[in-house]
């Protein structure tokens, strides 16, 4: 496997920045928020805002409502932590799990409102590559998972990347993809399901990075 | 095809959110009843789960964290403004107390000048009154004096004229107060007979003291009489007992 070549058993890639939460780090911040421990709620801030921000910023293309989201993405997690099983895909992925269906539910309003506009045709081509990486913090928690997650997906297919970028990270069904490629729907779901699946396969063996 | 393959067939498309609106919330539907799909679906989100990861991280803009914190747990409380209402109130009612108190205290410093002036005035009063009894009986050229029998009692009468002020001062002591619905009075023995000059208060323990004018008009003043007198009336003649009579 890949991700054997570069994460090591104890949990760091060679040459790697810090790793974003250990099992430990995961289960304090849990027990804390679930103890309505605002230090540990400013702390989680300052560690996910930045991966928070950058995901939503990139699907939404606007800094203000970007924030609005994160914001949000944090007050839901506040007041569930305690009734939520976070545990099972983690603290991050759960904070971000929460922002991305929180920007695609605005991405899809604005398109119901037909205010998309000039962003959303700006959005267009760039919506087809990767998403940009930054040239390097390697400092930053987390920085490390990025560039495995970057990796993976600059590994696949430009046709499977595009198709992922538009779902995933824009928030379109099938039928919006197949239009705006005009391409089969058919070819949009096949495309789709391959380019998923080997994300899947080869971001599975980090969920043993953290947890 | 059976109808649960096309769930199986779209469960990474349900993890990306890929579905149209009404397959998405069909699928949701199918979850709630497929136990297989919703953990199938549930493994491939967690196999997924750092996908977002893929976007490249944004600093926030400054004061962002506290912007999440205000919104989220409401605004941080410095120490003053955590203390400011209480200190205020508490402040408040101190002002209030304080107010009251200078309030009353002033109200009772008030008062008791009141009561300090009017001690003063009467001791001045009584002051001037001894100062001029005493310059009276300094100046006194004469003093006449007369005993009072009543009740077993032995009192007495004194006068002390002073003939350059043309005053007199009469004393009388020892004697009884005077009976009910009586008073005692001091009368002028003139050439043209007894004007009316003072009623007199006095008991055993405390003298009557009167400082009179000559009487206006009076020609010859020959002497004084105390008499007991009923209080009914304003009588200008003595009617009652004769007391006590001195001649000059």
């Amino acid at each position: 496997m890949v991700t054997r070549e570069v994460v090591t058993p104890e949990g760091r890639g060679p040459g790697q920045g810090p790793r974003l939460l250990s099992a430990e780090g995961e289960y304090s911040y849990r027990s804390r928020l679930v103890a309505r421990d605002e230090r540990a709620l400013a702390e989680l801030v300052d560690l996910a805002s930045p991966w928070l921000l950058g995901l939503v910023q990139g699907m939404l293309n606007d800094p203000d409502e970007s924030e609005d989201v994160v914001v949000e993405t944090f007050r839901v997690a506040w007041d569930r932590i305690q009734t939520v099983d976070s545990a099972s895909r983690g603290l991050l992925p759960w904070l971000l799990e929460i922002a991305r269906n929180r920007a695609i539910d605005r991405l899809r309003a604005r398109r119901r409102r037909g205010r998309l506009g000039e962003r959303l045709v700006a959005l267009g081509s760039a919506g087809m590559a990767t998403p940009p990486h930054v040239p390097d913090e390697a400092g930053r928690p987390g920085w490390h998972v990025h560039r495995e997650v970057h990796q993976a997906l600059t590994e696949l297919p430009p046709e499977q990347r595009a198709a992922v970028q538009l779902a995933y990270f824009e928030g379109r069904t099938h039928s919006e993809i197949a239009e705006r490629l005009e391409i089969p729907l058919g070819t949009v779901k096949t495309r789709l399901r391959l380019g998923l699946g080997r994300l899947r396969e080869r971001l599975a063996a980090l969920k043993d990075w953290v947890t | 095809m059976k109808a649960h393959d096309w769930f199986i067939e779209h469960r990474l498309d349900f993890v990306a959110r890929a579905l149209d609106p009404g397959d998405e919330d069909l699928f949701r539907d199918h979850m709630a009843r497929c136990e297989e799909c919703a953990a199938a679906v549930a493994s491939a989100a967690t196999d997924l789960r750092w996908l977002p990861m893929a976007a490249a991280p944004v600093t926030p803009r400054p004061g962002f964290s506290r912007r999440v914190m205000d919104e989220v747990v409401g605004p941080r409380k410095t120490v003053w403004s955590r203390w400011s209402w209480p200190l205020a109130a508490a402040a408040g009612i101190a002002a209030v107390l304080l107010g009251g108190l200078t309030f009353r205290q002033a109200t009772q410093l008030a008062a008791l000048r009141a009561e300090r002036d009017s001690i003063v005035s009467v001791h001045r009063t009584e002051l001037a009154a001894a100062r001029d009894t005493l310059s009276l009986l300094q100046n006194a050229e004469r003093v006449l004096t007369a005993s009072i029998d009543m009740d077993g009692r032995r009192g007495g009468m004194l006068i002390f004229a002073d003939e350059t002020t043309h005053r007199w001062k009469v004393v009388v002591h020892g004697i009884p107060r005077a009976k009910d619905g009586m008073r005692y009075t001091f009368w002028f023995i003139t050439g043209d007979g007894m004007v009316r000059g003072a009623v007199v208060e006095c008991d055993e323990t405390r003298p009557g003291v009167v400082m009179l004018d000559m009487p206006p008009g009076a020609t010859l003043i020959r002497g004084g009489a105390l008499t007991e007198e009923p209080m009914d009336g304003d009588p200008q003649v003595p009617r009652g007992k004769e007391l006590a009579h001195l001649e000059l």
